[in-house]
């Protein structure tokens, strides 16, 4: 009888361990080879051939089209500098330079891929259409309410994330671009 | 006690491999990979747009919504497969896919002859005889070997103002994507 539950209980352990530690490594990216910078996250090794099992395994269940290395990269943030998760009710201030590149976007993303946006309005910002100020930082409100300047709209409620594309960069040519110009995101209040 | 606690490390471990077996398992049954979504679109041979993602929609590619996308699936174990064409003087981008999701290659229009797109893409075979026979490459001809004969070549473009996006939208439509027999 002890063999028996101890049986069952080996088994179990082995089933939540493995497939509990399988979906989260899934479910949430790409566990390794993660470059973090403040809030921000990308994998540069997925637009690579050289990729870890996890990220192979991530790329096949998601079905994403990633960026490829020579492209640029991609930053995910889904908390605000503070640590705290992103949510659609709430305002942000992302603040900041960005790394030297040819151009960039800004977009927010719910948990399900879908891009986040109201009717009528273009659901990103982009490098062409941002002003700058005079010492080249730029500052962005992202919220459900419209706000004067730049506003990433973000209606509804729950978590999300803001990505960040930095196309044609030259931080991986050692052309003295640097990754550490991400911009900050404070929070500003919520509904 | 000590008993429970060997069962428990016996299932950690079992529980390590059991993990490990997933991982390696995943992308070889995943069914709604990157490849089946290609393959389910028009485009074997011939370049298909892939319509920008609308906020509220489903974004399956999970793409940028800021910039136009192109496709193009194919096979190359007949012969070297072939991107063409005029791109307008904005960024874009060219990516090469093998079926697993994983890219092979990748460059920007900065590697491009001006505006024009002349990507040709070799299986190992192929790419051996083309160093062989010391064939003239015809300058700005880019050249990308494909470690197998399944691929697909995923050009992004970047429209810049709204306003350009159809007129930009015909420039990818009108780029050819074949197999030299």
């Amino acid at each position: 009888m002890r063999f028996v539950s101890g049986l069952i209980l080996g088994i179990f352990v082995a089933l939540l361990v493995g497939f509990g530690a399988s979906f989260y490594a899934l479910e949430d990216g790409r566990l390794f080879g993660a470059l973090r910078i403040g809030p921000w996250a990308a994998w540069p090794g997925a637009g690579t051939d050289n990729v870890d099992p996890y990220t192979r395994a991530f790329l096949a269940r998601s079905g994403q089209l990633q960026l490829g290395r020579s492209e640029g990269m991609r930053f995910i943030a889904s908390t605000d500098s503070g640590g705290t998760p992103l949510r659609r009710q709430c305002r942000y201030q992302i603040d900041g330079t960005t790394p030297v590149a040819t151009m960039w976007t800004l977009y927010a993303r719910a948990p399900d891929s879908a891009v986040i946006g109201v009717p009528d309005r273009r659901p990103f910002i982009d490098s062409v259409t941002i002003p700058r100020h005079p010492d080249g930082r730029l500052t962005i409100r992202a919220g459900p309410g419209a706000v004067p300047g730049s506003w990433l709209a973000t209606p509804g409620d729950g978590e999300y994330m803001l990505v960040l594309s930095i196309y044609d960069t030259s931080v991986f040519a050692g052309l003295g671009a640097t990754l550490d110009a991400l911009p900050v995101i404070y929070p500003e209040g919520c509904q | 006690m000590t008993r429970y606690i060997l069962w428990i490390v016996g299932g950690l471990f079992l529980g390590a491999i059991v993990h490990l077996v997933v991982i390696l398992v995943v992308p070889l049954l995943a069914e709604r990979n990157v490849w089946a979504k290609v393959s389910a679109m028009d485009a074997l041979e011939k370049v298909a747009l892939i319509e920008a993602p609308v906020a509220g929609e489903p974004n399956s590619f999970d793409l940028d919504p800021g910039l136009l996308y192109a496709v193009c699936r194919l096979n190359i174990a007949e012969g070297p497969g072939a991107l063409e064409g005029e791109l307008p003087a904005s960024f874009w981008s060219i990516a090469v896919f093998e079926p697993g999701g994983t890219i092979v290659y990748s460059t920007t229009n900065r590697a491009s002859n001006g505006r024009s797109v002349n990507l040709g893409i070799f299986n190992p075979a192929q790419t051996r005889l083309l160093a062989e026979q010391q064939l003239q490459i015809e300058e700005g001809l880019l050249i990308v070997e494909s470690p197998g004969d399944d691929i697909f070549v995923l050009v992004r473009l970047w429209p810049g103002y709204t306003a350009l996006a159809a007129r930009y939208r015909a420039s990818l439509s009108a780029l050819t994507c074949r197999v030299v027999r």
